[in-house]
């Protein structure tokens, strides 16, 4: 009985191992095999290098003086420059309409709570795709030129709610008889708001902001139906060279993104945990 | 003013220019949406505004008689998109159930540890994760180097632009979504019950179907619709690792908007989605519902 | 009215619950709270006696009715514009500020200036018996010195009422007993009114001038502990606070005649003239027959004997089949030694100690 149990419990231990290789081993290799010399078969190792990450940077290196790279790094740039812009935008805008609809629904009481409440999950669970074709009609009918405007306007829709969720969660827990006290105590309610929920409200605001901006910058389906023809972000543009076949600078430019984002990440998510 | 006037005032001020916000940009569209599917296509892409429900029927089978075709490559495409998304549920649950229990009964700290690096994937790019696979499958990748200089095999593997690619790498992006209902209830599980079990003299693979199975199972429930929805509808995963060769429902939602410009059509393909997604939600609702009402029967 | 400082007029509020039906938890309560008064709040969970309360605080807009304050109407301003402070169940501390932050909290809103604060929020600590606590962490301190945060705290800014939420019911008993005193003794320090909500009815008699036991949304009885333990006005009350006996029948001439035929003598009341009522007899009326006492008795057959010390209690049931329980000092063992042997007992009782509640409920 006792060796069955254990080992049962190796068993789960070992397959919890695998689950997190199968995670991790995947990243690891691209970010080993992003300093492969080699230029054209990505994963045959030939030697250690680190010109695609000089390359993509817009250093000139060998291969860039041939005239085939530079257009696509100028490309680069542009696109990482647009998906900047947009989530900065994006994410200003959904953190006040987000943590508005979350202090609207757990600080007050009106008709219609319920709707605001399906409203704000019905983007996590709708297919992207039914979002973005709906946007890609909607903006052609009523004129408007597809562009940064319009992928902005877009992706607020859905960030809304992942703002939402994350503050909202945060309104729940909290104590509302600090509120009471602080009111009690000869607060009115601005000063309220001001001394007693805003501080605590505080890291979970900037926590869904922090979600918003990394999934701006990540989202490729609503973005590429509403983007037109002239605004590349920097999934799109990852996402056609994919299609094009893949050069190894997509390599250094995936390691330096999942770089990025899992700085940003481990900072949300270290922000959120620290407020519990 | 009266406490009550100035709270509705600051509840206008809270709400109002989102709800407009939401109201022109998000049901609006979606509204469109589904007044698009019921419209003629127009000749040079476009619509026509007449009450036309053959879109539907190119898909269900009553084409319009005068253009079109039935063609049942649309529901063979369509059954075959709702495979592939259960497979995937099915695949993510595999993975997903077993670390659960492993890490739910691990410490306070490395819990928390084990739960970051499972939600870290979730924050980095969708299309760097899959553009991963894409390196390791392909013709000249990493598993294929592997097999041909190990001698293994003599001729690359076809791996990629396959059923399975894409049920690998839809796993792999939805892991998240499934690990974390289904963690959730794993940890809320009381272990007692289990040892009750035991001790009433069920096996452990008794009671591991009568008791731990079924305490689960609101979280294996909310897990398979978050997961199946999106995966139903993805069209990013099957363009990266499913290529020309497998084709879901999203790549033809896809097609009929940027390619064919027929978007009527489009819209009436993105509404079988939505209806599908539609009959999952209330079909979880009711289900849980009924759970809750079963619960709080047996709790009198 | 000079000696009241608050003053409830027909005070209504009702709720509606999620299910759709309607909860009564102020029926037209009138009240006065005397200045300088410890009043208690009691009843049962869900009586009204919480939302009596933050209808005073103002976090609970009234129905109908209308509050005053030191005479001035308070029916229509929110809470932080009212000369009341409370410390909650919870304590409800800040947890983003220091304890000095907190306590200085009211001063700060107010717009005191940073030295003034400073002096009497120590004072204030000093007060409750925290002296140089001021930089702490709510979280850092044990459940009784969280308690004494929020009591500094609230009386900081010396409000003319102070509301007290079941604040004691988180400590354990010791501590409780402890602070039940601390409390009493603050309130005649500070010489502000205390109003208490508590559903324990010990510490409701200990520590109260005067205590209002609420059910159903109405004030049932407002008198002293001792009234309200010698004479409460219904059976609720009587029920509600100390164990009783209750005899319910018919009135004859000094004795009450219950339906099965029990005889209860009591002194004849020519305040009021009854004809139905319900006799009690509190436990500790009873005790032990000797042979030939001059007082009328009842006889029990035991079903059990618990002992708690300074007291015996006897659980047992007449000839009728009614359960009385009576407490009987543990210094007579040698009465209690037969008793035990023959498992019957003979209980007696002074006609002057029974107390006749009149059947009408709430009537005086």
């Amino acid at each position: 009985m006792k060796i069955a149990r254990s080992l049962f419990t190796g068993g789960l231990l070992a397959y919890t191992g695998l689950f997190f290789a199968f995670i991790y081993i995947p990243l690891a290799v691209i970010a080993v095999y992003s300093f492969n010399a080699n230029p054209v078969n990505m994963m045959t190792w030939t030697g250690f290098t680190t010109e695609w990450y000089a390359q993509v940077l817009g250093f000139k290196t060998k291969v860039s003086e041939s005239a085939l790279y530079i257009e696509s790094t100028g490309q680069l740039l542009q696109a990482v420059w647009n998906s900047l812009v947009i989530a900065a935008s994006t994410t200003a805008i959904a953190t006040v309409f987000g943590t508005a609809i979350a202090i609207a629904l757990y600080r007050f009481e009106f008709v219609g709570q319920r709707f605001y409440r399906v409203v704000m999950f019905m983007p996590m669970l709708m297919p992207d795709i039914v979002l973005g074709i709906a946007l890609l009609i909607f903006f052609v009918n009523s004129g408007i030129r597809l562009g940064l405007t319009t992928i902005i306007i877009g992706q607020c829709t859905f960030l809304i709610s992942y703002v939402f969720i994350v503050v909202s969660a945060r309104l729940a827990g909290m104590d509302r008889t600090l509120e009471h006290a602080s009111a009690d105590l000869g607060a009115n309610e601005w000063m309220t708001f001001r001394r007693v929920v805003l501080p605590q409200l505080f890291p979970a605001i900037v926590g869904g902001a922090l979600l918003a901006f990394i999934i701006s910058m990540d989202d490729l389906v609503i973005t590429y139906f509403i983007a037109g023809v002239d605004v590349t972000t920097l999934p799109m543009f990852i996402f056609s060279m994919l299609r094009r076949g893949i050069k190894p600078e997509i390599n250094a430019i995936a390691v330096m993104m999942l770089s990025f984002s899992f700085v940003v990440a481990s900072l949300g998510l270290y922000l959120r945990s620290r407020q519990k | 003013m009266t406490i009550a006037s100035r709270r509705r005032f600051q509840l206008a001020l809270l709400l109002g220019p989102v709800s407009a916000f939401l109201a022109v940009f998000f049901l609006g569209p979606l509204a469109i949406m589904v007044v698009t599917s019921f419209l003629a296509p127009g000749l040079y892409g476009g619509v026509e505004w007449t009450f036309y429900p053959h879109n539907f029927g190119r898909i269900l089978g009553f084409a319009d008689p005068m253009f079109e075709e039935y063609d049942p490559i649309y529901i063979a495409i369509f059954l075959r998109s709702v495979e592939i998304a259960a497979l995937t549920v099915l695949a993510t649950l595999l993975v997903c159930y077993p670390a659960a229990f492993c890490i739910a009964r691990l410490s306070e700290r490395s819990k928390n540890f084990c739960l970051f690096l499972i939600t870290l994937p979730f924050f980095t790019s969708l299309i760097v994760r899959l553009f991963v696979w894409v390196l390791i499958l392909r013709q000249t990748g990493l598993v294929n180097e592997v097999l041909l200089s190990s001698g293994l095999t003599e001729r690359p593997l076809d791996l990629i632009y396959t059923k399975g690619a894409i049920i690998l790498g839809m796993t792999y992006v939805f892991i998240p979504f499934m690990f974390m209902p289904v963690y959730a209830s794993v940890e809320k599980l009381d272990w007692t019950l289990v040892r009750a079990s035991l001790d009433l003299g069920a096996g452990p693979i008794r009671t591991f179907w009568r008791i731990i199975l079924p305490l689960t199972a609101p979280g294996i429930a909310g897990g398979a619709v978050i997961v199946f929805i999106p995966a139903l509808g993805n069209f990013v995963v099957p363009a990266v690792l499913g290529g020309a060769k497998v084709m879901m429902f999203g790549n033809l939602i896809e097609q009929q908007f940027l390619a064919a410009r027929n978007w009527p059509f489009g819209a009436a393909l993105a509404m079988m989605v939505m209806s599908v997604m539609l009959i999952m939600m209330v079909a979880h609702v009711v289900l849980s519902g009924r759970r809750s009402a079963a619960a709080a029967a047996l709790a009198r | 009215m000079q000696n009241s400082i608050v003053r409830l007029v027909e005070a209504s509020k009702a709720f509606t619950t999620p299910e759709g039906g309607i909860v009564t938890a102020l029926d037209r309560i009138d009240l006065n709270v005397r200045r300088n008064e410890f009043l208690t709040l009691l009843g049962p969970s869900g009586c009204g006696k919480t939302t009596l309360l933050q209808a005073i605080s103002g976090f609970v807009e009234l129905d109908g009715g209308s509050i005053l304050i030191d005479g001035e109407d308070m029916t229509d301003r929110p809470p932080y514009r009212r000369p009341v402070n409370t410390v909650f169940q919870n304590y409800a501390l800040f947890p983003h500020m220091t304890v000095g932050e907190n306590v200085a909290y009211s001063l700060e809103v107010a717009g005191v200036a940073k030295p003034e604060r400073r002096e009497k929020v120590a004072a204030a600590l000093k007060m409750v018996g925290l002296e140089g606590m001021e930089a702490r962490r709510p979280r850092q301190l044990s459940g009784g010195q969280q308690q004494r945060v929020a009591l500094a705290r609230a009386i900081i800014a010396r409000p003319k009422l102070l509301l007290l939420d079941e604040p004691l019911s988180a400590l354990d008993k010791n501590l409780r007993q402890a602070m039940q005193i601390e409390l009493k003794t603050l309130q005649n320090e500070l010489g502000i009114s205390f109003i208490f909500v508590t559903h324990d009815q010990q510490e409701a008699l200990t520590m109260s001038d005067r205590v209002a036991v609420l059910s159903g949304g109405r004030i049932q009885q407002l008198d002293t502990p001792r009234a309200i333990y010698d004479h409460p006005v219904n059976t609720f009350v009587a029920t509600f606070i100390g164990a009783s006996n209750l005899f319910e029948g018919r009135l004859d001439g000094d004795r009450l005649m219950t339906a099965d035929g029990m005889a209860i003598r009591h002194q004849p009341c020519d305040r009021r003239i009854l004809t139905q009522a319900t006799a009690l007899i509190r436990p500790e009326q009873f005790f032990l027959a000797e042979d030939n006492a001059p007082f009328p008795t009842i006889d029990i057959d035991l079903d059990q004997i618990v002992f708690v010390g300074s007291t015996f209690e006897l659980f047992g049931r007449t000839a009728e089949g009614r359960k009385v329980v009576a407490e009987v000092p543990a210094n007579r063992r040698s009465l209690i030694g037969t008793v035990e042997q023959t498992r019957k007992a003979r209980l007696a009782y002074d006609p002057a100690a029974v107390h006749l509640i009149g059947t009408t409920t709430g009537a005086a």
